[in-house]
């Protein structure tokens, strides 16, 4: 009964139901990714200033060539680099290590494993305000424990110079990242069969061997994808320099999202602002793909 | 040989001590300073563990929001619950809408031979490599060009586009992994396509739903950057530009300052600590913070 209505109804042909089934989703994203992506590259063409309003007209790749002519673009890039390279190392060397020990069977590994999520969920502004409170040049507690360790002889503000500003940042930075790395580092650990291993303990490896030889080859895949995707994120890090160093001390921590939120948000030049976050988006996908191909190419051979 | 195990569970529970330390700690002295007196706060050496237990701080905060301009409290205190709401609704109403949408997208993603299906994944993925502050400058212009600037509503909308991506992402591969029997036998039961996604698919996906549900919302509360460029009151404030209010403001006291960011963690941290199995598998299904 059943079987015979199934037949006599006109059934929808999958490419029209596809259509209707991801409308809300594409037109939403269309909406606000899609059409803002396109008028950020028309704003990025244009003098668009709002303190000087009714002045806006199309100047070509004026803003582009302005930039690229300007210190104010090629510090920050440099600082950007910095941050974003020293990031992705601590990140990535934290991680390894951490999803190495996490790969072991102990008890309480579980534990320590839902544990990681604790930083993971603390949002980015909230872990500047932690970060802030522990790097206090008066009470903060890195500086009490440091000097209770005679590490240090008097309390520092590690925030107000260079290059501690930097290390600190990074650390910070990475504190909340390092979870997600480490647990997707250790999904690809243990996708590296024990038997491999157990022969190369019968041919006599041992442990650096083995790290060498089985896991660094066997885990580049999912190292990949790691350093990757981390460094895309911390090539647009914003949020916690808003917090903790404001670009400071004297613009030792400009990144370029900073130097874009302030140029657009604060100097309300708008076509400037899109120019810079043009070069910045175009920076990061040339170097996503440099480092896909090359990365890649590693696992292939 | 027995030493040899000895001497490996001996590293692994010093190297495990100190990743405990590393992850929970400095968490924990936050929370801990949040129970002190100010002046305890200014204690050289620190004060570890709050004597006595003050919850003046936490009061402030809940003063501040029935009291307004009466308690005395600073700005942010008085503004802070209502910021919390807002991130509630925000989130809230971002995961709800963001599965919804999410699934009925994801469904021929997954099972369906069409035409432009890897062209819509992929673009669909692309989407988010587009860095969010060159979107933000455009967004910002028109919104408050069209009076939909200082709206929660926006950033519903605003969030919503940039967690789709991943929740799409992560029930396609979601939905490819209940096995094509159980379709075919519903299939042949007299089931429409659309009775199969809402009697098969969808109950089954519960899981991936719920994991998915989880993510967006995390996603949406601790995000930052739209919340702060598209509001410019209290009414429209999520708690995380609120936090950002209180950490660059000198004048407030330190206690409020940590109490703030403390109370804006809680239903990050208990959500995660929860859900952390649905959790896990789900940024293991390809999902990525960002």
């Amino acid at each position: 009964m059943n079987f015979r209505a199934a037949n006599t109804r006109k059934e929808m042909s999958p490419g029209a139901m596809a259509i209707l089934f991801s409308a809300p989703a594409v037109l939403i994203i269309a909406a606000t990714i899609l059409a803002p992506f396109l008028m950020a590259v028309f704003l990025s063409l244009h003098n668009w200033n709002l303190k000087r309003p009714g002045r806006e007209r199309f100047i070509g790749l004026e803003n582009y060539s302005d930039w690229l002519s300007d210190s104010d673009f090629w510090n920050p890039l440099g600082t950007t680099f910095t941050f974003a390279i020293m990031a992705v190392v601590v990140i990535v060397a934290v991680s390894l290590l951490i999803s190495l020990l996490l790969n072991e069977k102990f008890p309480g590994r579980g534990l320590l494993r839902a544990l990681l999520l604790v930083p993971w969920a603390i949002p980015s502004v909230v872990n500047a305000l932690l970060w802030k409170w522990l790097l206090n040049p008066q009470y903060g507690l890195l500086n009490a424990v440091f000097f209770e360790l005679g590490i240090i002889t008097e309390y520092q503000n590690v925030l107000g110079s260079m290059p501690s500003v930097m290390i600190w940042l990074v650390i910070a930075y990475s504190w909340i990242h390092i979870p997600l790395a480490t647990l997707l580092l250790l999904s690809g650990l243990q996708t590296i069969p024990d038997d491999i291993y157990e022969s190369a303990i019968v041919d006599g490896a041992g442990v650096g061997q083995r790290f060498l030889f089985i896991t660094l080859p066997m885990l580049r895949p999912m190292l990949s994808i790691v350093i990757i995707f981390e460094m895309i994120f911390a090539l647009k890090v914003f949020d916690i320099i808003f917090v903790l160093t404001a670009g400071g001390p004297a613009n030792a921590t400009n990144v370029l999202g900073w130097q874009i939120y302030t140029e657009t948000f604060r100097k309300l030049d708008f076509g400037a602002g899109s120019s810079i976050a043009m070069l910045l988006g175009g920076i990061t996908l040339a170097l996503a793909i440099i480092f896909y191909a090359f990365l890649d190419k590693g696992v292939e051979r | 040989m027995k030493a040899r195990a000895r001497i490996r569970l001996a590293v692994i529970y010093v190297s495990a001590a100190i990743v405990l330390i590393g992850t929970v700690g400095p968490f924990l002295w936050l929370v801990s300073s949040s129970f002190q007196y100010e002046r305890q706060l200014l204690n050289r050496p620190p004060q570890w563990l709050p004597n006595p237990i003050v919850l003046d701080s936490y009061r402030e905060i809940f003063e501040g929001a029935v009291l307004g301009e009466a308690s005395g409290v600073p700005y942010q205190s008085r503004i802070f619950l209502r910021s919390f709401a807002n991130s509630f609704f925000v989130a809230g109403s971002v995961a709800a809408i963001a599965v919804l949408v999410g699934a009925y997208a994801a469904y021929p993603l997954a099972r369906l031979q069409f035409r432009g299906r890897s062209v819509l994944l992929f673009g669909i993925l692309a989407s988010r490599l587009i860095p969010a502050l060159s979107l933000a400058i455009p967004i910002v212009l028109v919104a408050k060009k069209i009076g939909m600037s200082d709206k929660i509503i926006s950033l519903v909308f605003i969030n919503l586009s940039f967690i789709l991506p991943y929740v799409i992402w992560l029930l396609q591969s979601y939905f490819k992994s209940i096995p094509m029997e159980l379709e075919d036998a519903g299939r042949i039961d007299g089931c429409s396509r659309l009775q199969v996604v809402h009697k098969i698919i969808l109950p089954l996906s519960l899981p991936g739903l719920t994991s998915a549900g989880i993510l967006a919302f995390l996603l949406t509360w601790g995000e930052f950057l739209f919340a702060l460029l598209l509001s410019e009151s209290p009414a429209s404030y999520t708690s995380t530009v609120v936090v950002s209010l209180f950490a660059t403001d000198v004048d407030v006291s330190f206690v409020s300052i940590i109490t703030a960011g403390v109370v804006s963690v809680i239903p990050p941290i208990c959500f995660a600590l929860v859900f952390q199995r649905f959790i896990i598998s789900g940024l293991l299904s390809g999902s990525l913070k960002g």
